[in-house]
């Protein structure tokens, strides 16, 4: 009694995805481009026989790069008959490597952590790539446990260049940006290969291989200004396992090492709100505070103004004193027009 | 320029159709509400996937599609009494692996959460990332959190939650005003290393957002908290505009408004020196102006009006003149400045 397939609709581009997985998951051998093109639904439809059928072949390439994005590993096989030749190439998408490994489950409670973890996610591309990875629990089956009421923790990731830094990282793709570095005023051309993306104190820092300096450098998102471009022809090994630890692991042993001996205002907002950060120093209203980057904590402690005191290290005071002198002067009173000359 | 989720596109449906075929494989019978309480989405989306998998298959040996290349249901039961059961299968019945971001992004908030006092189960949290990278198609890309430092704090304030009683606590807000607050806590919230607890006020009697960093004598009560309707949510911008709000106009370079994008400045053109931008803020009052653009020295100048410029100047003068002569014994009690 079902409605057969002959009968003409409109096909959608879900139907025609979904028929390209199943017709290359049930091939063993795989399919030709034009089998694909001149059989599957969707595509054989709009396929003529002896004709030019370039548009629909660009269809398919876009169609097999989005599913491949899905995690869906689609093989593409030479012809051992005629190695080289895209026209015997055969495509096809391996079970095994397909099905979620056999060996794989999850209990009621560790669905509902997973649940918790992409809510964490609300905005950007992120929260579509979670949604799709509950979508293939949900195929589970397995309830979860009571979540947690109350909680609504979320991450952002607001900097533009988040998202393309994350693609270059999966295709090992090479970047170039231009970077403003804490304490210098013009922009920089860098060029880096990505390794890994951490959230370190409450602020996003891209870890890379940079190109000029042939080492790794830690750069901060907040800080790469304009866009994120990939450098044609330059890739680099797609990073390996623990690049996010170690990259994790630097700043740590970084924040560690490095103390500042800070004074606050009683009851100020510095007060409140660094006291908790750091820990109480030797001399009474004193805190010790650890940091990672001496320019992003002169940036921050300089908002404080007078509510702070720098103790130590010298190159803190110095960085903090100078912010201040640079604001207060920039903001002097303004010269009147007849003035404009003097300046 | 801020991001908003993704609409359900061509992949989700795709994802969709794909995790669909295993579930209704392991249940015989089930109906299309359950199925969408289960996967979170309308019973109309069900349906249409229910069609669309009914009708789908492969091309067969004959490629034409014939019946035994396709899915099958009964459809009788699905179209008079919305239940679905699923006769044959085509191809998959398995579910699908996670693709590397999926991974990640799943296993980057699992390194958010494992910083929350209830999720402090390390090892369980390690087992269940080392399951999600065995199971996805290559190796998840490297996006790692780490922990965070509120974790007394909301534990507090997480158990008050759960026990329906109020809190209370020292809040400096920020023009600087320190004021003790009984709250009921409805939710605690965060943007990255930033907490708020979400709240009735019983002072303003209002609901109120407070920065976990700004509370200070932190005590749960006995008091039971009032009953409130839930479900409201950090506006996406930190700052709620108010109609007295000033009106601020600042320069800067133009690459650098993306560091102000939480206060949602508007350009407004070029600068009197022809290289830099810029832009107009708004702001409740001109203390919290003079800390963010103290905080961004070199990058942010403030043009008008005169009133803010001083306001600024004044701040970071008399933060500099704390270093123009040798601090008294760093005791606290002695030392004042200008306020």
């Amino acid at each position: 009694m079902s409605p057969t397939p002959e009968q003409p609709h409109p096909v959608t581009v879900e139907e025609r995805l979904f028929s390209l997985v199943l017709a290359l998951i049930a091939t063993q051998i795989g399919l030709t481009k034009t089998d694909i093109l001149s059989t599957v639904q969707g595509y054989r439809q709009r396929f003529r026989v002896g004709a030019d059928n370039a548009s629909l072949e660009r269809q398919f390439e876009r169609d097999k790069d989005d599913i491949r994005e899905l995690g869906i590993p689609l093989e593409t096989i030479e012809s051992p008959d005629d190695p080289g030749s895209n026209h015997h190439l055969r495509y096809r998408i391996p079970k095994g490597l397909y099905d979620l490994p056999a060996d794989i489950a999850f209990s009621p409670d560790e669905i509902m952590l997973l649940k918790l973890a992409a809510a964490v996610w609300r905005e950007g591309s992120l929260s579509a790539e979670s949604r799709r990875a509950l979508t293939k629990l949900n195929s589970l089956g397995i309830d979860s446990s009571d979540p947690v009421i109350g909680y609504a923790p979320s991450l952002r990731a607001r900097e533009p260049s988040f998202e393309p830094l994350g693609k270059a990282m999966d295709r090992g793709q090479v970047v170039a940006f231009l970077y403003l570095k804490p304490g210098e005023s013009e922009p920089r051309r860098r060029v880096v290969a990505p390794l890994a993306v951490v959230l370190h104190e409450g602020r996003w820092h891209l870890y890379g291989a940079d190109q000029e300096a042939g080492a790794t450098r830690t750069f901060l998102l907040a800080r790469i200004v304009g866009p994120v471009v990939t450098v044609p022809g330059a890739t680099s090994q797609r990073a390996d396992d623990g690049q996010g630890e170690r990259a994790l692991a630097e700043l740590d042993a970084l924040w560690r090492a490095q103390v500042a001996l800070i004074t606050v205002e009683p009851g100020s907002d510095a007060a409140v709100r660094l006291s908790k950060r750091g820990a109480p120093g030797r001399a009474d209203g004193s805190v010790e505070l650890h940091y990672t980057d001496v320019n992003i904590l002169a940036d921050e402690l300089a908002g404080y103004g007078p509510e702070v005191y720098v103790l130590s290290p010298p190159t803190l005071i110095d960085a903090v004193l100078q912010r201040l002198r640079r604001v207060r002067d920039s903001h002097a009173a303004l010269p009147t027009p007849g003035d404009e000359a003097a300046r | 320029m801020t991001a908003k989720p993704a609409a359900f596109g061509a992949s989700d449906k795709l994802t969709f159709l794909l995790s669909l075929v295993p579930f209704l494989m392991d249940h015989d019978r089930v109906s299309v509400t359950a199925v969408a309480d289960h996967f979170g989405v309308s019973p109309q989306r069900v349906r249409d996937a229910v069609n669309l998998i009914a009708m789908s298959g492969v091309p067969g040996e004959t490629r034409q599609y014939l019946h035994g290349d396709l899915f099958d249901i009964q459809w009788d039961e699905f179209e008079a009494n919305d239940n679905i059961v699923l006769t044959h299968l085509v191809a998959i019945d398995d579910s699908p692996r996670f693709s590397a971001r999926e991974a990640a992004a799943l296993i980057a908030g699992l390194q958010y959460l494992s910083a929350l006092p209830e999720n402090g189960d390390r090892d369980a949290i390690a087992t269940l990332m080392a399951k999600l990278t065995r199971s996805s198609t290559g190796a998840p890309s490297q996006l790692a959190v780490s922990r965070t430092d509120a974790y007394v704090t909301i534990s507090v304030i997480q158990a008050a939650v759960r026990a329906g009683t109020q809190v209370e606590f020292d809040y400096l807000n920020s023009r600087g005003t320190a004021e003790h607050r009984c709250v009921d806590p409805l939710r605690i919230e965060s943007v990255d290393n930033a907490w708020y607890l979400r709240g009735w006020c019983h002072l303003r009697e209002a609901m109120r957002t407070f920065r976990l960093d700004r509370m200070s004598e932190l005590r749960s009560t006995d008091v039971p908290a009032d009953a409130h309707d839930d479900g409201v949510l950090l506006p996406d911008t930190l700052f709620e505009g108010s109609a007295d709000d000033l009106t601020v106009t600042i320069e800067l370079p133009a690459a650098a408004l993306e560091l102000l994008a939480d206060y949602g400045p508007v350009p407004v053109g070029v600068g009197a020196a022809g290289q830099l931008s810029r832009a107009q803020l708004r702001v409740s009052h001109f203390h919290g102006l003079k800390r963010l653009v103290a905080g961004l020295a070199g990058v942010v100048t403030v043009v008008d009006p005169g009133q803010a410029r001083q306001t600024v100047a004044d701040w970071a003068a008399a933060g500099a003149a704390r270093y123009d002569e040798p601090p008294a014994e760093h005791g606290g009690s002695a030392e004042r400045t200008s306020a």
